[in-house]
């Protein structure tokens, strides 16, 4: 019988619950959907004008270096939508990659870090396209590409990615000011070309894509300048990422231009480890108490810097709790 | 606190939800007035990015 009176009082305060909030609630069709997204074939890719810049200038400046008849490229960071995506960062290939005039292997440790530096703004970025130059005046992707392309895009998002080809061969009509779209899925500025399509997985070839410039950042941009500090310190520092909570990133003021920083929270309310990496340098501050210092742990590597910073800070603490 | 039982919908998205956070990782967001689902992030993995990036295949043009 007590069983009985608690259900009916539950299906009271049931109904009685719904007809108090059910006024406030907004019909379903207006609740924003958290579903996941059903991927559908690429049908075109939007690139902000701010990645075109990046690669434009930096296809142009490579072509004009010392290793300028090597192939170059970027990995592309962006948002898969449905049936488009959003293009929003370039990582380089960097110096250490393997490149020849026929080939370009990236070096991925670089981008990895660049990757986890860039999605601290933005953790919806994901890997949607790759981008390389060819040394004559093929447009396409090469029977080459395709062999590797074809095994790698079925983990993409939709099992579907961006490919971009980079040429040096337009006549250059018009100017290098002012790009033109020649087709609908080729950039053209000055000699310098892009063409793109995309491959999905199980397809026997490459189709066109459709190409769409919207204004909006390289969220990688800011990386550029400091590649090789990236490149140099990749492995340590994607390592602490790995093994330590709250790691982040910045560009800041160095001696000599802009510099990485690193920052690592320690256990005390406001304290950190800040590190600076430069090209010839790396430097280690301690914020502990208000109190800023410069610390040289002397290590070959990053992470064994920071490691032997925390373990002297560790000591400190421990001395301090044993003292009468 | 509101114990108003899940509409179809509700129900549905937060379904959709819990497969997704054990599936794929996908974040729960919740709303931090009241604690209640607040719907899924489009939130990608450290992992899942860094996968793709390593194992880009080398390219190869054509002179």
């Amino acid at each position: 019988m007590l069983q009985a009176l608690v259900s009916s009082a539950c299906r009271l305060l049931n109904h009685l619950s719904r007809t108090l909030t059910g006024e406030r609630l907004p019909p379903p069709e207006l609740l924003a959907s958290p579903a996941p997204k059903t991927y559908r074939r690429l049908a075109r890719v939007r690139v902000t004008d701010q990645v075109c810049r990046t690669m434009f200038e930096e296809f142009g400046a490579h072509r004009r270096s010392e290793r300028g008849d090597e192939e170059i490229g970027w990995v592309l960071l962006g948002v898969r939508e449905e049936s488009d995506a959003l293009v929003l960062a370039t990582l380089p290939a960097g110096a250490n990659r393997s490149a020849g005039v026929a080939h370009v292997r990236f070096n991925s440790n670089g981008q990895a870090l660049g990757s986890r530096i860039v999605r601290q703004w933005d953790r919806r970025l994901t890997l949607v396209g790759v981008v390389h130059t060819h040394p004559g005046s093929l447009r396409h992707p090469s029977e080459g590409d395709y062999q590797g392309d074809s095994l790698w895009v079925g983990q993409l998002r939709g099992g579907d990615g961006i490919f971009g080809i980079g040429t040096a061969d337009a006549k250059g009509l018009n100017g290098t000011l002012v790009a033109h779209q020649s087709e609908q899925h080729r950039q053209t500025l000055g000699e310098l070309n892009f063409s793109w399509y995309a491959l999905a997985h199980g397809d026997k070839r490459y189709r066109k894509l459709p190409l769409e410039v919207t204004l909006g950042p390289d969220l990688a941009k800011p990386l550029h300048p400091v590649w090789d500090v990236v490149e140099t310190h990749a492995e340590a520092l994607d390592c602490l990422c790995r093994q330590q909570a709250g790691m982040s990133f910045d560009i800041v003021a160095g001696v000599e231009g802009p510099a990485l920083a690193a920052q690592m929270p320690l256990a005390d309310k406001g304290s950190f480890l800040r590190i600076v990496l430069e090209r010839d340098e790396v430097r280690y501050f301690v914020q502990q108490e208000g109190l800023l210092s410069a610390v040289d742990p002397d290590a070959d590597t990053v992470n064994r810097g920071v490691y032997l910073i925390l373990a002297e800070l560790a000591n400190l603490k421990n001395n301090a709790l044993a003292a009468p | 606190m509101d114990f108003r039982p899940l509409n179809d919908t509700e129900r549905r998205n937060l379904i959709s939800a819990l497969r997704g956070n054990a599936d794929n990782n996908r974040a729960i967001l919740m709303d931090q007035r009241d604690t209640t689902f607040a719907g899924t992030s489009e939130e990608v993995t450290d992992d899942e990015v860094i996968s793709a990036i390593k194992s880009v295949p080398c390219h190869y043009g054509s002179l």
